[in-house]
């Protein structure tokens, strides 16, 4: 039997025995074989020592078994990691971050508590998947819509706590909550917002409540496990379009970007927009600018020139930089925004435009077979479809400002750092940039993961490596795999470590044992604090 | 600790279903077309469907074999999304039930999962790459053949590593062989074999034929 850092084995059976006690001999789980399934699928340290492994795991069905697992813990000093699906793949999955931790598995609290068509929210447990609500909406003919992440299984709970992002206008999953309902560390219950008064009728309604407001501290954080928790959605709209800037030269995205900037923060713009290059991704370019066959003209060892590949944009009328637009309403109002957007455009010379999609909703099945999935918030696998000898990956995700000269000034100074780090030109890859989350970019870098030791710590070196030249240059992670998350917080130093330290106060009154997923985000109690869960 | 090869292992060894578990787990879920094609003596998981990937002819031929055996397919492009949402998860809400397929890597990654939270795992797994380039290959060997690293219980996988020596036709023979594949505890085995075959840009890098079944409900010590 494993055992939790710090937890005899004779207090560790006993606990077992109480976990069984509170949530029945079938969802306690010791052995190996079910316990392996809890390491993460895309572990940046297979076949090392160092590859978390739980000492259990436990999935209660209901916040009553939770608040029981939770004092059983509290009273022998257990380490649990909780999690709603486990399904964050390149963020760490279902493994806890600190070895032989007990895993709080909360899949089987899988109920959708209430669904309002009217006020256009839903009220949910940790278990409850996208696909999950998404059924349960389709099934009762709901006129509502969520918005998925990409793939579409995990927790919307987990998602959101991760402060993960979508497509459509309720894309910032954090900031699309309303109510929380958390158990301590002590097991008692508290509900945040509307939810602190006893019968409230506006607790997924009005987030704010009274008082000092709270809900922040359990995103990203171990200070508390979330049992329930709203989520504002978006009232079906009576139609969809999307559309597509392109502009010819290099010097064209700072323009682009700014009224990009206007359009979105105005509110004309609604969901996710990507810059993409439509002559940087071109193969047939790349050929004639000399790369070989099959690789685009951005992996094109030393490159042209930025006014050679201008050049050979025009030569094979291919844009050097595009945007794509969605936008949700009535017809009416949706071809007027996509009109205006193609009026502030006009200014940059040589503009073109492309008319996307445009749907008029309800859909009937066969246009829903057709429709853009993740932009109509119909969750999906389509993703791993496309898998090919992949090993897993995990994010690189800076938050760089929303400008051109930003995004031109990251693709230098990590292209700069690849080259300085030895990375190989295969992985040189400029991932564009993203607006997952109102007026920020966030650049997604997948790093692949390997079932090979050496390559892995190349890799993990190289990654902390670009969380530091990121930060010289005032650009942080959003999010980030379990592995690098005391480097991420690391960075995040303002004032001597002030939040860091803030994080420690609150952690230390709140969860004094230091129970509740030890690590998580850089935050550790009190007894680990020094260490970094190192010793164990 | 184990590594995650010993974990595949014995991940596996736990998981083939003891011959008295089949009264426990059911026997074929109602609607199932699957009556197996097995020998009495040797009883079989009862597959409830069969996924095979209509963009590469291997996982065709496979599909086509089921299908002639009398086991339900369903066809994919690369993307389990329709399987699960209108036919899967039904099913394995009512009650844990096997399936099969030869699949690339991604669509097999997203029902494992999936499964393991309904208490089922992967009992048989078999690898195929193709060797399409010169370093597609695991070891950097030669193009022309497609090799197999098979894992499951010992008398599967000698029979499969048999059958993909079968240039034309391994898919359909691992078809059959998964199609009554054994329900009794076994040995594990793990046997890496070839098919000699020039392979083209029409086949995909990598497929995998699997069997998932339901797990045996394990007490906690």
């Amino acid at each position: 039997m494993r055992l939790p850092p710090g937890v005899n084995s004779k207090d560790f059976s006993d606990a077992i025995k109480q976990f069984q006690e509170a949530v029945g001999n079938d969802w306690v789980f010791t052995t190996d074989e079910d316990l392996d399934l809890y390491r993460d699928s895309y572990s940046p340290f297979w076949h090392e020592d160092q590859d978390p492994v739980p000492s259990a795991a436990v999935a209660p069905h209901s916040v009553e078994q939770v608040q029981q697992v939770v004092r059983v813990a509290n009273t022998y000093k257990i380490p649990i990691w909780t999690i709603s699906t486990g399904k964050n793949l390149g963020y760490g999955g279902s493994a806890p971050l600190l070895s032989g931790s007990v895993v709080l598995d909360l899949k089987k609290m899988d109920r959708v508590l209430e669904v309002n068509e009217k006020n256009h929210y839903a009220l949910v447990e940790p278990g409850v998947s996208y696909f999950d609500l998404y059924r349960y909406i389709q099934d009762r003919g709901l006129k509502v819509w969520i918005d998925v992440p990409d793939p579409g299984w995990g927790s919307l709970i987990g998602n959101s706590l991760d402060r993960g992002g979508g497509y459509t206008p309720m894309r910032d999953h954090f900031d699309s909550h309303c109510g929380m309902e958390v158990v301590l560390a002590n097991g008692e219950i508290l509900r945040t917002g509307m939810g602190a008064l006893p019968g409230a009728q506006t607790w997924q309604q009005y987030r704010y409540g009274f008082g000092p407001y709270i809900d922040g501290i359990f995103s990203q954080s171990n200070f508390g496990v979330v049992t329930k928790m709203g989520f504002w959605l978006y009232p079906v709209p009576e139609g969809f379009r999307s559309g597509t800037v392109l502009v010819p030269r290099h010097d064209d995205l700072v323009p682009l970007i700014e009224t990009l900037n206007y359009l979105m923060n105005s509110n004309i713009v609604q969901g996710t927009s990507t810059i993409g290059s439509p002559l940087l991704m071109s193969r047939t370019a790349a050929q004639s600018a000399g790369g070989s066959g099959g690789s685009a003209l951005l992996m094109v060892p030393g490159g042209p020139s930025i006014e050679e590949l201008e050049n050979i944009g025009k030569a094979n009328n291919l844009a050097y930089w595009s945007c794509n637009f969605s936008f949700y309403g009535p017809p009416k109002v949706i071809e007027a925004q996509w009109e205006y957007a193609k009026e502030k455009y006009s200014a940059i010379p040589g503009v073109k435009f492309e008319d996307g999609t445009e749907f008029k909703l309800p859909l009937s099945a066969d246009q829903m077979e057709a429709a853009p999935k993740r932009q109509f918030g119909i969750p999906n696998l389509t993703i791993f479809g496309m898998m090919g000898r992949s090993e897993g990956h995990m994010w690189f995700s800076p938050i760089i400002p929303m400008t051109g000269e930003a995004v031109f000034e990251a693709q230098k100074v990590f292209g700069q750092a690849y080259k300085d780090m030895g990375v190989p030109s295969v992985q040189q890859i400029f991932v564009f940039p993203s607006s997952f989350f109102p007026r920020s970019f966030v650049i997604l870098c997948g790093f692949p993961i390997a079932h090979d030791v050496e390559k892995n710590r190349r890799n993990r070196e190289i990654f902390k490596g670009l969380v530091k030249v990121a930060a010289e240059h005032g650009w942080g992670e959003y999010r980030t795999h379990t592995a690098f998350m005391d480097t991420v917080a690391n960075v995040y130093s303002f004032n001597n470590h002030a939040l860091r330290r803030f994080h420690e106060t609150v952690k230390d009154a709140v969860d004094p044992n230091g129970i509740l997923s030890p690590g998580r985000c850089g935050v550790w109690p009190k007894h680990l604090r020094e260490t970094r869960g190192l010793q164990s | 600790m184990a590594s995650r090869r010993e974990f595949l292992h014995m991940g596996i060894a736990a998981l083939t279903l003891p011959i008295s578990a089949r009264v426990a787990l059911g026997a074929a879920p109602e609607n199932s077309a699957v009556k197996p094609v097995a020998d009495a003596a040797i009883p079989s998981v009862p597959l409830y469907k069969v996924v095979y990937d209509t963009r590469y002819a291997d996982s065709v031929a496979f599909g086509e074999e089921m299908k002639r055996l009398g086991v339900n397919v369903h066809a994919i492009r690369g993307d389990i999304t329709d399987f699960w949402y209108h036919d899967l998860y039904a099913q394995w809400k009512q009650s844990p039930a096997a399936i099969a397929g030869l699949t690339g890597p991604g669509a097999l990654f997203c029902l494992e999962r999936l499964a393991w939270d309904h208490r089922m795992r992967v009992v048989f797994r078999a690898d195929h790459r193709y060797g399409r380039y010169q370093n597609d290959l695991a070891d950097g060997g030669e193009a022309g053949r497609i090799e197999h690293m098979i894992t499951g219980p010992e008398e599967v996988v000698r029979k499969s590593s048999e059958f993909v020596s079968d240039e034309a036709g391994w898919p359909v023979l691992t078809a059959s062989l998964l199609a009554r594949f054994p329900q009794a505890r076994a040995r594990l085995q793990e046997i890496t074999s070839e098919t000699k075959r020039s392979c083209s840009e029409r086949d995909p890098e990598h497929l995998v034929s699997w069997v998932i079944a339901p797990k045996v409900s394990t007490a906690t010590a």
